[in-house]
């Protein structure tokens, strides 16, 4: 029983983690209709950074989640104004082409910079942790990045629903035409949301750097798990992607205890189809998103 | 209209014949004053680290061997000219690079890396009757398919966790009763997981479980929460880089630890390793296919601090670690072999690796007739003040093992 406690517990902090990596994918994919295929690079890139800050100036990769995410946010902001901007309205393949070589682009900027080596900032107590009354165990640093996940996407949904710029965000995510009509710069709007995006991937990358390990390689996997736990979750809702990433950290935490290896990839994306299958529309998600008329 | 008919025809025979031409040619190996060698590599991908290291590995071989004027041939003295292909890390490209390679007349080729890689690659080495000085492929599988053209310089996988096992019997105090094996669950970390075991059975030990994890994981926990209950004295990981730290920094997480200590196969040797984990790589054992210790020495690169040495001056004072060592050790196996062959062709060559018996920096190269190196032995190691050191066999030892691997 303890130990079917201990995996819940361990799921859950570990699904924090995947949601932080996933909010903002999914956040680009609802409002702008791109799947950013980069949003992986992106995470390293906040994590070598994190890297870079503690290494130089002994910052804690949690206190560096602040000039990450400033900087992340100017980049994603510029990259997004100058370059995913001018494919915004073409069809999908043209999107995925151009992430995906920004992609290979910072992906292979990373190994010419750092080599192909395995980093990862070490702290004095992200691996330490206590002890719960029936002996389950709950680290620090993966609650740490767990509670962050969960300020963060907290702090993005009453942003978008409180402010004006965040209304503007959600407007022209349901139509773009009629927001354009309101008055609404759909460039600017667009550019701010994959500002954020990137800004939250970086701040993922931080948390990653604390908690675990991290090379060029993985920009892959972190885009893979961003958008099972998007798609899991659902588009159209701040919450969908918390909600994937969670569900998809427990799935694979219970999965792991009753079967061995690689099997588990196969437990997570069972339980995929089934949601799939299901509700189409993720288990948060709103089916107007899918059906949307692109003006 | 006919003539041009015919000028088509003509051209395209004429590239048929041409490309026929250069795929027979045994002569391009040797052609010149050069040995012309193949190799392809994990340049990029995901096994780009490891890639990078070996080609660094063959490099060091083809200066050394240039520096001293070439590989004697005959009367001739042979410059080595290495030709490098990327892999991206897919063992399919490796296989199809390997063709290629073969294709433009190169039939002696260094080998990939890692096991599957170089699975693929031999096949393809077979059927082409080209020849293979595998660096990196250790597990026992590749050897097993009754190929006669793959040459391992290297230990077999059987070895790595095993010589983990032999080292804490004959050295750990109080000696430990129980093991858990944690293995990454591709074909070569299986094999080396369940020699291990098998190797800690017949030694007395009493081994509580073996769970197995995705390879490439960053994530072990689940493998770690079904241990600890069963409290092992010993976790012996069979893993790569990553994996081996994960079960460090989630094993502190989970708060498992071993009364004995943690034993990792490949990962503690690697600078990264003691890098990521500071204080908590403290105490770990590994298992190396070499060390400067190494104890061995050939007229080439001289002895293993010989080799230390020359590979800090090429590599900006970096200290050499086993990848770097056994690529080199492959290379050189097919320059003794090109030399006692006194040609280069592809089947003289082979001929000539089969009865190879050679003391080198990386210890003695001799194949069984299978084409594993079963007369090197292992290094177990063990990080001691952030620093890989080795501790077994007793006589290349650096240190005394210490043990409790855990205690503080």
């Amino acid at each position: 029983m303890s130990q079917f406690l201990q995996a819940t517990v361990y799921g859950l902090l570990q699904g924090g983690l995947l949601a932080l990596i996933a909010v903002g994918f999914s956040l680009v994919w609802g409002v702008m209709n791109v799947i950013n295929l980069a949003h992986g690079a992106f995470v390293l890139v906040g994590a070598y950074l994190t890297f870079e800050l503690n290494q130089r100036f002994g910052l804690d990769p949690f206190a560096a989640i602040v000039p990450v995410g400033i900087a992340l946010f100017a980049a994603g902001y510029l990259v997004q104004r100058g370059l995913i901007n001018m494919v915004v309205k073409a069809p999908i393949f043209i999107t995925l082409l151009l992430t995906f070589g920004l992609e290979l682009v910072l992906v292979n900027g990373l190994v010419l910079l750092y080599s192909g080596d395995y980093r990862s900032v070490t702290t004095g107590y992200a691996g330490d942790g206590f002890t719960l009354l029936t002996g389950v165990r709950v680290p620090l640093g993966r609650l740490l990045a767990a509670a962050v996940a969960l300020a963060i996407t907290l702090v993005l949904v009453a942003v978008m629903r409180h402010t004006r710029t965040g209304l503007a965000i959600l407007a022209t995510g349901m139509d773009r035409g009629a927001a354009r009509l309101m008055g609404i710069r759909a460039r600017h709007v667009y550019a701010l949301t994959f500002g954020i995006a990137t800004a939250m991937a970086g701040t993922a990358g931080a948390a990653v750097s604390a908690v675990g390990t991290f090379s060029p390689a993985d920009a892959g996997r972190f885009t893979l798990f961003s958008f099972v736990a998007a798609v899991l979750g659902g588009l159209g809702n701040m919450y969908g992607a918390l909600i994937g990433g969670i569900v998809l950290g427990l799935v694979e935490a219970w999965g792991g205890q009753l079967l061995p290896g690689t099997l588990v990839n196969a437990v997570a994306f069972g339980v995929l189809v089934v949601v799939l299958a299901v509700r189409p529309q993720g288990i948060a998600g709103r089916a107007f998103y899918a059906s949307r008329v692109e003006v | 209209m006919h003539t041009r008919k015919a000028a088509a025809l003509v051209t395209a025979v004429a590239l048929v014949a041409a490309g026929c031409g250069s795929k027979g040619e045994h002569k391009a190996s040797g052609g010149g004053d050069t040995l012309q060698i193949g190799a392809s590599l994990s340049l990029t991908g995901s096994l780009a680290r490891e890639g990078g290291l070996t080609k660094e590995g063959y490099e060091l071989c083809r200066q050394a061997v240039n520096a001293k004027g070439g590989v004697p041939v005959g009367s001739k003295k042979l410059k080595l000219d290495i030709k490098y292909q990327d892999d991206t890390s897919k063992p399919d490209t490796a296989a199809q690079l390997v063709d290629q390679f073969n294709d433009k007349g190169v039939k002696l080729i260094l080998g990939p890396y890692g096991s599957a890689t170089t699975e693929a690659a031999a096949a393809v080495i077979e059927r082409n009757g080209q020849v293979m000085a595998d660096s990196s492929g250790a597990d026992d599988k590749i050897f097993q398919k009754g190929y006669r053209r793959t040459f391992a310089a290297l230990s077999p996988a059987h070895s790595y966790a095993a010589s983990m096992v032999q080292a804490i019997n004959e050295m750990a105090k109080p000696k430990p009763s129980t093991m858990a094996f944690l293995s990454a669950d591709d074909g070569f970390s299986k094999t080396v997981a369940e020699s291990g075991a098998e190797e800690a059975r017949r030694l007395g030990f009493k081994v509580v479980a073996t769970e197995y994890f995705p390879s490439g994981t960053s994530d072990v926990s689940s493998a770690l929460t079904k241990v600890k209950p069963m409290k092992p004295d010993v976790i012996i990981g069979s893993v790569h880089v990553a994996e081996g730290i994960a079960i460090i920094k989630q094993a502190r997480e989970l708060g498992v630890r071993p009364a004995g200590g943690f034993a990792e196969t490949v990962a503690p040797p690697t600078p990264d390793f003691a890098k990521s984990l500071g204080a908590d790589a403290e105490g770990v054992l590994g298992s190396t296919q070499w060390t400067d210790t190494t104890t061995g020495k050939d007229k080439w690169i001289g002895s293993a601090k010989d080799y230390a040495t020359a590979f800090k001056a090429a590599y900006g004072g970096r200290a050499p670690e086993y990848h770097g060592a056994e690529a080199t050790a492959a290379c050189l196996a097919l320059v003794f072999a090109v030399e006692k062959a006194g040609s280069t062709d592809a089947d003289k060559v082979r001929d000539a690796l089969a009865g190879l018996n050679e003391p080198t920096f990386f210890g003695p190269l001799k194949f069984t007739a299978q084409g594993q190196n079963l007369t090197k032995k292992m290094q177990v190691v063990q990080i001691q003040k952030g620093r890989p050191v080795s501790v077994w066999p007793k006589d290349v030892a650096e240190a005394p093992m210490v043990w409790p691997g855990t205690g503080k």
